[in-house]
């Protein structure tokens, strides 16, 4: 299948357009680097041909400063093993931006590919008084360009019908250098051309146009070609010509000549000193004081609601699993099933169920964080406290995302241009409390404490959240002087959107695939995950007779998992807990929402209410547990210890292998997975043993 | 080696988008320093109007009607004069 690739700069709409155009449901988010890998899917015109279309990360220009720019120069060049060259490209620019969207066009064009260029955004274009004359655009291009609105799907069916085989014709390079460039240029293409290079002249302007590019490690291209450009280029600068600074100069007086005629800005324009609307709203978000306070307020909305929105749907989650648990006692015979039924599937699985409702609403609130420009301003907001520990304010977006999951966020910071930030950046990425550890804090806080109201509840919860985030940072700032890199703190510039309405629709269809992913893990790894626990706590079955047979709790601890629990019990109970919850602290290292249901299946044999519901049954039933000496387990200061634990340990192997992958190294994912642990075990040991002191 | 270039130009209003006021109607003249490329990549390019917006650690500029913001360091590397 031929390969069609979606290239642009940050944020002008690419992932919205390929969502458009096949179908798909890829993340999409109104500030710079969503997408940080490529992403295939298939695209079928109106005429029945069928193509591969690629959506790619975005980015400023082919000269990559971060690890996404050069995914996609890689794609444009053909130089990326195991993936061919793009038969066409279609450009990405947004209509509202032309200016700064065209010189990422004219690199593209260079490269000898077709190229359509979509004019995506003109709704916003429109709304700035912006006019483009397209036939015109079209015509100083030399190429077909469509005028779209991704997000409305308008447009989408004349981007195909442009998209006709047989493909539009490569367009020529646009510009003209100096006597010197052009004859380097001359040469080092006929070099490559001789080597049998595919694409010799986009080759060779973009060895001239980038010292990186000659300079670094490429598997695509022979050492000879790159020393002849390196040859080449200092030819040139001998005589005064730097062959990078007159072809990007070349090409951006070309774009502004014909940005002249084709695009004619009217009426009121921020340029004539007037505000928009989003500068408007800047002036208080990005306050020195107001936009802080709004940062924080906003932050204790987000959890108080995680509390108190979520009350209603947890209700009807745990009504549907009170209902079974009658169903099964009502219908099953005694035996064995029906405890394995009830204890470990229902029990367990429906513990960890049940919070799915508040993690559903944190995923909602950086949903509109994302969607409406939010994130680019949080960050510029940030760099402040980050630039202290040596990082920028760009950290913050990956760090931000870390709190839905650390993989997505480890994988965003491929955007930072830095390689040093970006390694910090990952290493202390598992520090924000990522979703999987919401039900246990939930479990533990509504312990911890059960009188008190949602606000108190979203105070403490907000303290865990922020326990992480400052401990990360300060992590940041010790192990900054031991990272290879540029001394220099990097600097800071981003592009900030403008403001637009919360994309609900959008929101909606992650949320419903996030649940749905969700519960797929609750019924495949986690519901096996219970039984094989239940099944570790019931055999050996005491023999007939034996005092254990009529003692539950004595059963227990001769179970298979009662043995292994006695032999951590002495690592963790300085910690300050029983056998039992250490049992539930290793099973957590599977993923960290077995806690929770190695706890409910552990703790079932206690007596309970039948009265209560099931969660405040399982909170009872933890509350009632004993050490042998009749002294309660879950004091405050043990679930204030777990809490801790759980802040910092590092349970998580998908996160593991996937920062092995990024750093490529073992050394820093092994490391980091030992480091959290140890500092886990130290930081809730500090907790319960100076608190046993002071009480 | 920004003010050497500053002093070449012989302009006097030429200055450091870092230096000059917020508010202000200012075209670039110059890029100078090491994230040069970067700058111009951005939408910083020689000849072209924009305005600064906002001060402070990083400053906001409107650039072809985007908003780019971008710490001081980077600022001191844009030459600009008023218009
Ligand atoms: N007003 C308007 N907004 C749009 C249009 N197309 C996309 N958007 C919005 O622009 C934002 C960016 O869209 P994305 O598709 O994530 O952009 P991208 O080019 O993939 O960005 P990166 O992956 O970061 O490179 C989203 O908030 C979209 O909702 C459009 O035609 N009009
Ligand atoms: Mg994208």
């Amino acid at each position: 299948m031929e390969i069609i690739a979606l290239v642009g700069n940050p944020n002008s709409g690419k992932t919205t357009l390929f969502n458009a155009l096949t179908g798909a449901n890829q993340k999409t988010g109104n500030y710079p680097g969503v997408t940080v890998s490529r992403v295939s899917g298939v695209l079928r015109t109106p005429h029945g041909n069928k193509f591969e279309l690629l959506d790619l990360p975005g980015c400023y220009s082919l000269t990559p400063k971060a690890p996404d720019e050069r995914i996609t120069r890689d794609v444009l060049l053909g130089d990326q093993q195991g993936s061919e060259l793009p038969s066409a490209v279609v450009c990405v620019v947004d209509a509202s931006n032309l200016e700064r969207h065209l010189y990422l066009v004219l690199q593209v064009i260079d490269l000898g590919l077709p190229v359509v260029v979509a004019l995506n955004k003109v709704d916003l274009a429109e709304k700035l008084g912006l006019r483009i004359n397209v036939e015109l655009l079209s015509e100083e291009l030399g190429l077909p360009v469509v005028p779209c609105q991704a997000n409305r799907g308008k447009g989408v069916l004349d981007l195909k019908h442009a998209m006709r085989h047989p493909l539009p014709h490569p367009s020529r390079r646009k510009w003209q250098a100096s006597k010197q460039t052009e004859s380097a240029i001359h040469d080092l293409t006929a070099k490559l051309e001789s080597e049998g290079m595919q694409k010799p002249s986009a080759h060779a302007v973009h060895l001239l146009a980038d010292a990186g590019y000659r300079g670094e490690d490429q598997p695509a291209l022979d050492p000879s070609i790159q020393s002849l450009a390196v040859d080449l280029a200092s030819v040139c600068a001998r005589e005064g010509v730097s062959t990078e600074e007159e072809i990007s100069q070349a090409r951006t007086q070309w774009v502004q000549s014909i940005c002249k005629v084709a695009a004619r800005r009217q009426g009121v324009d921020a340029q004539a000193g007037g505000l928009t609307t989003s500068d408007k709203i800047d002036q208080v978000l990005l306050h020195p004081v107001w936009g802080w306070a709004f940062f924080v307020g906003l932050m204790f909305v987000v959890f108080w609601s995680i509390f108190s929105l979520s009350e209603y749907p947890m209700g009807w989650v745990e009504m549907g699993i009170d209902a079974l648990k009658q169903g099964v006692s009502t219908l099953m015979p005694d035996g064995d099933v029906k405890d394995l039924v009830n204890d470990g599937v229902i029990g367990g699985v429906g513990s960890v169920v049940i919070f799915l409702p508040q993690i559903l609403l944190l995923l909602f609130f950086i949903g509109l964080m994302e969607t409406t420009g939010y994130m680019a301003r949080a960050a510029l907001l940030m760099d402040g406290v980050m630039s202290k520990v040596g990082l920028s304010g760009r950290a913050f977006l990956p760090l931000l995302s870390s709190y839905a999951c650390a993989i997505p966020g480890i994988m965003a910071t491929r955007s930072m241009d830095s390689a040093k930030q970006r390694l910090l950046t990952i290493l202390i990425a598992p520090w924000m409390s990522c979703t999987a550890r919401l039900p246990v804090y939930s479990l533990l806080i509504g312990m911890l404490l059960a009188g008190y109201g949602a606000a108190v509840q979203a105070l403490v919860l907000g303290g865990i959240y922020g326990l992480g985030t400052v401990s990360a940072l300060f992590a940041a700032w010790l192990l900054a002087p031991k990272v290879k890199g540029e001394e220099e703190v990097s600097h800071f510039l981003m592009e900030l959107p403008s403001y637009s309405k919360p994309d609900v629709s959008f929101i909606v269809r992650h949320l419903v695939e996030r649940a749905w992913s969700f519960l797929r893990k609750a019924g495949t790894v986690i519901l096996g995950l219970c039984i094989l626990l239940w099944a570790l706590e019931t055999y050996p079955k005491p023999k007939e007779g034996s005092p254990a047979a009529d003692d539950p709790a004595l059963a227990l601890e001769q179970s298979y998992m009662g043995r292994m629990g006695h032999a951590i019990e002495p690592l963790v109970k300085p910690l300050g807990y029983d056998w039992r919850t250490g049992t539930a602290l290793v099973a957590a290292f599977a993923a960290r929402e077995v806690f929770n249901a190695n706890l409910a299946i552990s703790y079932s044999v206690e007596e309970a209410d039948d009265e209560d519901k099931f969660l405040e049954q399982l909170r009872g039933k933890l509350a009632k547990a004993t050490w042998p000496d009749g002294r309660k387990v879950y004091t405050p200061l043990t679930t204030m210890s777990l809490l801790v634990f759980f802040v910092y340990a590092l349970q998580c192997l998908p996160t593991t292998v996937v920062v092995r992958r990024e750093t490529g190294s073992w050394k820093w994912a092994i490391g980091q997975l030992v480091g959290m642990t140890a500092v886990a075990w130290l930081a809730a040991f500090t907790v319960y043993q100076v608190g046993s002191l002071l009480s | 080696m920004i003010a050497d270039i500053a002093s070449d130009l012989k302009v006097d209003s030429a200055m450091t988008l870092s230096k000059a006021s917020a508010g202000c109607q200012l075209r670039i003249r110059q890029l100078a320093g090491s994230a040069c490329q970067r700058l111009r990549e951005i939408g910083f390019c020689e000849e072209l109007e924009i305005s600064k917006l906002s001060d402070g650690r990083n400053m906001i500029c409107s650039v072809c009607g985007t908003r780019l913001a971008l710490s001081k360091k980077l600022g001191d590397q844009v030459l600009v004069e008023m218009v």
